[in-house]
């Protein structure tokens, strides 16, 4: 049974969440925003539906740097506090993604290995497909690709295409175990 | 002759107003830094000038902490901290760069070198339960997102730390070390192929 009193707090909470969001190009229907998201940068920031915000236990950093930087998080995405997402180009989060606490997805490795530390090195589009969980304190560099369903155990350090339904963890990366996907 | 009241290009006066904002708000940021880092640092023994901290910071001093000319703490989602225990020694040189989160912890000795860069949540503390050895990290170092240095570690000059690497063995100069327990590989191999 849903009181006035309770949907009029709802309504709140609704509006409260998109004001906090005002700085994204576009948000989706029922976001919901917990504790302090930082989104900064020129880019874009698109957000699906009912996406989760959590950021009570560190802030959320979404940061699209350049100007045709794109950070897509789709439909029914889930993050925990202290999540980074730096873009320079672009970071895709597919629909049902779960990023976990403290993880970093980055699409430039922001100085090259060799050469002046100083200047960008190119960056290289990053890709989470739906219903990918990311574990706490994970780092996703330049390159990644997490195909769709696999997931990604806490503190692994991932720079390359993932296949679909494994599991993977470690630093580096390597399988964990294999599951038949779908 | 044309007209006499002369019209203001309000676009152009606007796009000048927004390029000498461009050009002051980073001095005017760093000025403040500045200000907040000397009040930070203020029990630091031997600070050199130019330091800016755009964060908060957390700095525990009981030992020695001489830092040099021209660094940046960078703020963030955590506060970098400067820990220095009775007795011990904490050194970083000039023109280094840290980003937020960064934890540097000595109970013997911690040495950093000049021109270093260190990513967030990079912790480096010289004391592992029981076992305390000193940590020196020369020149031109860069230690990526999330890295750990255990102690009695030297990390060589212009070596890379990958991210998320624990480096629990020396790291020779020109090296990239990854993983966990940390591997060492030239860079001279490694940067050949693609930019990342």
């Amino acid at each position: 049974m849903t009181t006035p009193r309770r949907a009029l707090s709802r309504e709140v909470e609704g509006l409260l969440a998109r004001w906090r969001l005002r700085r994204c190009h576009r948000v989706g229907a029922a976001p919901t925003v917990l504790g302090r998201v930082w989104i900064h940068g020129e880019g874009q920031v698109h957000l699906g539906d009912r996406v989760v915000l959590d950021g009570r236990l560190a802030p959320i950093e979404l940061h699209a740097m350049s100007a045709d930087s794109v950070i897509v998080l789709g439909d029914d995405v889930a993050v925990e506090g202290g999540a980074s997402l730096e873009a320079l180009q672009s970071i895709t989060v597919g629909a049902g993604a779960r990023l976990g606490a403290f993880c970093k997805v980055m699409d430039n490795q922001h100085h090259p290995l060799r050469g002046n530390r100083h200047e960008r090195p190119p960056s290289v589009p990053l890709v989470i497909e739906p219903g990918v969980t990311v574990g706490s304190r994970a780092i996703l560099l330049p390159g990644t690709q997490l195909q769709k369903g696999c997931s990604v155990a806490p503190g692994t350090v991932i720079s390359r295409r993932i296949p679909a339904g494994v599991t993977v963890g470690g630093a580096p990366a390597r399988v964990l175990r294999r599951e038949v996907a779908g | 002759m044309t007209s006499r009241i002369p019209s203001v290009p309000v676009p152009a006066v606007f796009a000048q107003l927004q390029a000498l904002r461009k050009a002051v708000q980073p001095r005017a940021q760093r000025v403040l830094a500045m200000a907040r880092a000397r009040w930070l640092l203020r029990s630091i023994q031997r600070l050199g000038h130019n330091v800016a901290a755009y964060g908060p910071m957390v700095v525990h001093n009981e030992g020695f902490i001489s830092l040099g000319d021209r660094l940046t703490f960078v703020g963030g989602m955590v506060p970098s901290s400067l820990v220095c225990h009775p007795g011990a020694r904490l050194t970083i040189g000039d023109d280094t760069q840290f980003n937020y989160g960064v934890s540097l912890e000595a109970w013997e000795s911690v040495s950093v070198g000049a021109r270093c860069m260190f990513a967030s949540f990079v912790r480096v503390g010289d004391k592992d339960g029981p076992r305390a050895a000193p940590i020196v990290i020369e020149d031109d170092v860069w230690v990526a997102h999330g890295a750990i240095l255990m102690p009695g570690v030297r990390v060589g000059a212009r070596s890379v730390v990958a991210a998320g690497s624990i480096v629990t063995q020396d790291v020779p100069p020109d090296t990239l070390a990854m993983g966990n327990p940390a591997r060492n590989m030239s860079l001279e191999l490694v940067a050949r192929e693609t930019g990342t």
